[in-house]
């Protein structure tokens, strides 16, 4: 508006050809709010979007909390605070999804005896259940967490555990189970740790702004990360971001390979990381310049604390992608081997779906866990550094 | 009689300079009035006695002062005798010189009045004591060397950071001067050292010096095995795919070491990163050294079979076949060696038969550059026109196969090629008539 008013009074001052006190000042400001404007839009030119994808649970905004706690002020106690009825919800639904899968496989499998909770424990697991079942939760009570470790510690509900994988059982599962008792303190705060296990499926995009500190202190590059929804539905908000991004950061669970979807049981989860990797690549937002740079494509393979655990124990062949798997040996060296069949793959995939002679652009895969924060220190170092030279490479000057 | 071409330093060499300066062995040496270039000032009374024909084999880049010089084998003498006419020769040459009936001064060509020879002890001295100086200061530059260098590899077991790659890169610059900086960092453990700062967290400015530096030196079969882990070769990949020229250089370098030998799984070579990164620098023509080296490369990656698979998928094929009017020939033999390769698997031949100047290209180098081009171009052509014969066959016949393969069969070439070009040349011709044939081989009368 102030602009549409100093244009009249422009026109209005060229017709009576006079300058008074008032005009010019308005003209001072204009030319002050015009450099402002300027400046910021050259500023906001430096800064570089970075942008997490992947599938739903796929590590995303875990890597998000990451950054924010290495390069950010981190979490302070209201932040932290704020984090309780998730912890809470994690704890009651993982309880209840146990439970519930426990009730199923007594009824269908072969061996039900197993699956079946002792008599005692029954009525406090129904009422849990339906506790977990509710839209909103109850404070987590001394009492409460009792109960919950009671149930968590039945020979059922451990042999439900372990078949983990066929239900929707949170990776957090363990870990909050294994600390009922702190969480229900009375002045229980989260720590870091706890914060980062938290699980609550985000919704729609979360934007941070940070810059990573170098060895000598010095502020680097800017770059602000982008986080996004993982599930289908969510998949529609993300193309709204796709422009000028300097990497994508696509996140992909190696994990859960013998896993189905939270949105669909029927999909194997890395059947549709996969499809969604490749989706992603064929966007042709992604090879239009920025600055002349072209998208830097960073794979995080993901969870990699839990693949090592599991790869020995259920074959990689569970997963139609990988079957044609062949183990070779046993222990360190097998879990290797497994690491880098899955990371050909998706190096096969990425290769298959970009033209290489056509696409000169950076494709780089890191092996991560996102809940380490060390390693996630490390490898965002490296990011840092290539995103850094690609633009000096850009700019001729390497 | 050729005679060894003096330096201006040693012209003057032999007369005393600076107005009639008493000339002892010890200032003429030290000075280096005798030329040869400049050495550290160095006493020779160390009491140490070397073996004068050891020195001189280790000093075999310096420059001699002429007067040290043998006229008959413009060798430094070692056994100094002089002839009647003043003249002075290495005794096993000038006794040579007689024993073939020569009473001559060799030099002088003036016939000899007296047959004794002298030794020259004075000129023995003098060689004796200039070498010794000269090989005691290359000793004293080589451990300064090769002291530099192991204080650099203590520095780096201790730094991080921007410490470790100044001491890298120092390290790298010493290592690419001096041999003996190289022997002294494998015999200290520096091959284990530099391999252990490769992992999947290694900085791109730790990984490039760190290769730099790798590539200059021999090791076991312990330490490739080392390197040939899959996190360090990955790390080499991508160190590849994005550093300068010369780092991209010494990266395919060091795979080439590690792949070099048959005790190996193909899977590291395997990579499509890699392959994809060896054909972008091999399609770099600003940098003909990167274009050999990626070639090289590519011709080992290709000798293995499981792997050219996925070099065709990634396109090498018709990549390769526009470089191929730009390349010397070096760099064709290669080139063409990797394209007979992927041409024995049918993914291969098909992307060369769709590739539609291939044929021309490749006919046009018969008979042109060696006989291994011609070799390779052969097997190529004989790939692709049992592929497919009709299209094939009709193509090269029209870019003047036939007389490029009667110009083989009549050649100096071996058996073998000539007997393959006599089967491609009945291939070509089994879809023309005799007369059509030979019109399309543009043939003289006299040859018809």
């Amino acid at each position: 508006m102030l602009i549409t008013a100093i244009e009249s009074m422009g026109l209005l001052c060229s017709r009576h050809q006079e300058y008074n006190q008032a005009d010019s000042e308005e003209n001072a400001q204009t030319a002050e709010i015009e450099r402002r404007i300027e400046q910021e839009t050259k500023a906001e030119k430096h800064i570089q979007k970075l942008l997490l994808l992947g599938a739903g649970e796929s590590g995303k905004s875990t890597i998000f909390k990451q950054i924010k706690l290495l390069f950010q002020t981190g979490f302070d106690e209201a932040e932290l605070k704020s984090y309780i009825p998730v912890v809470y919800a994690n704890v009651y639904q993982t309880i209840k999804t146990l439970y519930d899968g426990s009730k199923e496989l007594a009824q269908n499998e072969a061996d039900s005896l197993k699956y079946v909770i002792s008599a005692e424990t029954k009525d406090v697991a129904e009422k849990l259940s339906s506790i977990g079942g509710r839209l909103d939760y109850p404070h987590l009570s001394k009492e409460l967490a009792q109960e919950i470790e009671t149930l968590w510690k039945d020979a059922a509900i451990q042999e439900t555990y372990s078949r983990g994988n066929e239900f929707q059982v949170p990776d957090c599962a363990h870990y909050f189970m294994e600390n009922l008792s702190r969480l229900s303190d009375t002045n229980y705060v989260p720590t870091k740790e706890d914060v980062l296990f938290a699980r609550v499926r985000t919704t729609g995009v979360v934007e941070i702004q940070f810059s990573p500190v170098g060895e000598n202190k010095k502020s680097g590059e800017v770059y602000r990360l982008f986080d996004v929804g993982g599930q289908r539905n969510e998949r529609r908000k993300w193309i709204h971001l796709f422009e000028g991004v300097s990497a994508v950061i696509f996140c992909a669970a190696i994990s859960e390979y013998d896993q189905t979807l939270f949105e669909d049981e029927n999909k194997n989860r890395m059947m549709e990381t996969r499809e969604l990797f490749e989706w992603v690549l064929k966007q042709p937002c992604f090879e239009v310049c920025q600055l002349h740079v072209k998208t830097s494509f960073m794979l995080f393979l993901n969870k990699f604390d839990i693949f090592e655990k599991k790869v020995l124990n259920v074959p990689l062949n569970a997963c139609e992608w990988f079957k044609d798997y062949q183990p070779v040996s046993t222990g360190k060296q097998e879990i290797e081997h497994a690491y880098e069949f899955v990371k050909k793959k998706f190096e096969e995939l990425y290769f298959q779906c970009t033209a290489p002679d056509r696409v000169d652009r950076v494709f780089k895969i890191y092996r991560t866990t996102a809940l380490d924060q060390k390693l996630v220190k490390k490898t965002f170092k490296l990011v840092d550094e290539t995103l850094r030279r690609r633009n000096l490479f850009e700019a001729g000057l390497l | 009689m050729p005679m060894y071409q003096p330096s201006s330093r040693g012209r003057e060499g032999f007369e005393v300079s600076g107005g009639g300066q008493v000339l002892d062995l010890e200032t003429a040496v030290k000075d280096g009035i005798l030329g040869g270039g400049g050495g550290v000032v160095h006493s020779c009374a160390t009491g140490e006695k070397f073996d004068l024909k050891k020195m001189i084999e280790e000093l075999d880049s310096i420059e001699i002062p002429s007067v040290f010089i043998c006229p008959i084998s413009l060798e430094p003498m070692q056994d100094p005798v002089t002839l009647c006419t003043g003249q002075t020769y290495e005794r096993s040459n000038i006794l040579k010189w007689f024993s073939l009936g020569h009473f001559t001064c060799p030099t002088t060509m003036q016939e000899l009045w007296d047959d004794s020879i002298t030794p020259n002890s004075t000129l023995y001295q003098l060689i004796y004591s200039w070498f010794t100086q000269k090989y005691l200061a290359m000793k004293k530059r080589s451990e300064d060397v090769q002291g530099r260098a192991l204080e650099l590899l203590e520095t780096l077991k201790k730094v991080k950071g921007q410490a470790r790659v100044q001491a890298l890169k120092e390290l790298r610059q010493v290592v690419s001067a001096h041999d003996s900086a190289k022997k002294t960092v494998v015999d200290n453990g520096g091959v284990a050292l530099l391999s252990s700062l490769l992992g999947p967290f290694t900085t791109h400015a730790v990984g490039s010096e760190a290769i730099g530096i790798l590539v200059n030196l021999d090791f076991s079969s312990d330490a490739k095995t080392n390197l040939r882990q899959p996190a360090k070769v990955s790390l080499m990949v991508d160190i590849l795919n994005e550093g300068s020229i010369d780092t991209k250089i010494n990266c395919t370098k060091l795979i080439e070491t590690l792949i070099d030998g048959e005790d190996f799984e193909s899977e590291i070579v395997s990579s499509l990163s890699l392959l994809v990164g060896v054909l972008r620098l091999v399609k770099d023509k600003r940098h003909p050294n990167g274009v050999l080296a990626g070639l090289r490369l590519l011709k080992m990656i290709c000798s293995h079979e499981s792997v050219r698979n996925s070099v065709v998928s990634i396109g090498a094929v018709p990549q390769l076949v526009e470089l191929l009017p730009t390349l010397n020939p070096e760099c064709l033999e290669l080139a063409l060696y990797v394209l007979e390769a992927l041409c024995t698997l049918p993914e291969g031949g098909l992307a060369l038969k769709n590739c539609p100047s291939a044929i021309p290209a490749i006919v046009k180098l018969l008979m042109k550059v060696s006989e291994s081009c011609t070799h390779f171009a052969l097997s190529i052509l004989w790939a692709v026109c049992k592929l497919a014969p009709e299209e094939c066959a009709a193509l090269a016949v029209d870019a003047g196969l036939a007389a490029k393969l009667l110009l083989v069969i009549q050649s100096g070439c071996n058996p073998v090629l000539k007997q393959r070009s006599a089967e491609l040349l009945k291939l070509c011709s089994l879809n023309y008539t005799a007369t059509l044939f030979i019109s399309k081989c543009k043939l003289t009368r006299t040859i018809q």
